[in-house]
């Protein structure tokens, strides 16, 4: 009985002292985040890189049509060429809310890469003869608008060893907008973040 | 006497529709203040209808210096224009240089701006 008493009790002081060891899990605040980088790409870095590519493209006429309209964006494939695994709509979707805000495009979600399209729009078509359905109410053939602009690009990774167990990594977010009737590139962007740290860090 | 009180009213409303710019450039660090100034502010519509400032300022010390902006945009009604550039930027400026910030609205509609400097 002394025997269970001991160990019940050694349990008991093991398990306050674990609970006092372990790490708080902390919120961050996005607006006012004092945390200290990481090697791999965190949330602070696709704002930055959204950032950049906003302010730089509404800045270029390429997005300024000449009758005051707007233009029917399409996002392309965005190539994730890094080693960690990303979804790349981390970069792209803060871009398409700033340009859709920005009143200067529509995006289009009727055709585009995996991940941009709605499929919605051809299975609600779907429903003609559907007896269920309104057929007033259903979406008619020929009424999708054909994208202008098309937004496509790449984020780039390179790892270099440095001496003293160090590492440097680059990340390239290259970005294009392709006008679509002539196939030229009208705009290009891009944003380079470099970070030096342990190369025991892993950035991937 | 009538005199007197005409300059005091006068003068209030002087005071008064200074405080009532809406567009400002504020330091939020008093640290940040003495290592650069602010030397000139400019604000234009261009074409598209979209309106850009340009913040000429100068790192005062001997020492490359790192600091962060935000603007925070607001329509004619005074109401908050949500954009990217309201989270902070990093930015530098070389030792004894000039720099300059540009930044561009985020919609016709955001024509006030409120652009806070920080320290790194």
């Amino acid at each position: 009985m002394k025997k269970l008493n001991i160990l019940l009790s050694t349990s008991a002081i093991s398990l306050l002292l674990l609970s006092g060891c372990a790490t708080k899990v902390q919120l961050i605040d996005p607006n006012h985040d004092t945390g200290e980088q990481v090697m791999s790409l965190d949330y602070r870095d696709f704002n930055k890189a959204a950032s950049t590519a906003v302010q730089s493209m509404l800045k270029s006429p390429a997005l300024d049509k000449k009758d005051g309209k707007r233009f029917v964006l399409v996002i392309s494939n965005v190539e994730n060429d890094t080693m960690q695994h990303i979804d790349t709509d981390q970069l792209i979707k803060r871009i398409r809310i700033e340009l859709l805000n920005s009143g200067k495009v529509f995006v289009t979600t009727a055709v585009g890469s995996k991940g941009n399209v709605d499929e919605m729009n051809d299975e609600t078509r779907e429903l003609v003869n559907n007896k269920n359905f309104k057929q007033s109410s259903i979406a008619k053939q020929g009424t999708l608008i054909a994208p202008d602009m098309s937004l496509s690009g790449k984020i780039l990774q390179k790892n270099i060893g440095m001496s003293d167990d160090k590492q440097q990594v680059e990340y390239y977010f290259m970005l294009t907008l392709t006008d679509i009737k002539t196939g030229f590139a009208v705009w290009e962007g891009e944003t380079f973040i470099g970070k030096r740290g342990s190369a025991k860090s892993v950035a991937w | 006497m009538k005199k007197i009180s005409l300059i005091i009213i006068a003068s209030t409303l002087v005071l008064l529709s200074a405080c009532a710019s809406k567009s400002y450039v504020k330091f939020v660090d008093n640290s940040i203040k003495n290592k650069i100034e602010i030397k000139d502010v400019k604000k234009r519509v261009l074409e598209n209808g979209f309106t850009q400032i340009q913040v000429d300022g100068i790192n005062k010390t001997d020492k490359y210096t790192l600091f962060k902006y935000r603007v925070v945009w607001e329509d004619k009604d005074g109401f908050e224009v949500k954009s990217i550039s309201s989270k902070w930027s990093d930015s530098s400026a070389y030792k004894n240089a000039n720099f300059r910030i540009n930044v561009i609205s985020p919609s016709k509609q955001a024509v006030n701006y409120q652009l806070y400097i920080n320290k790194d």
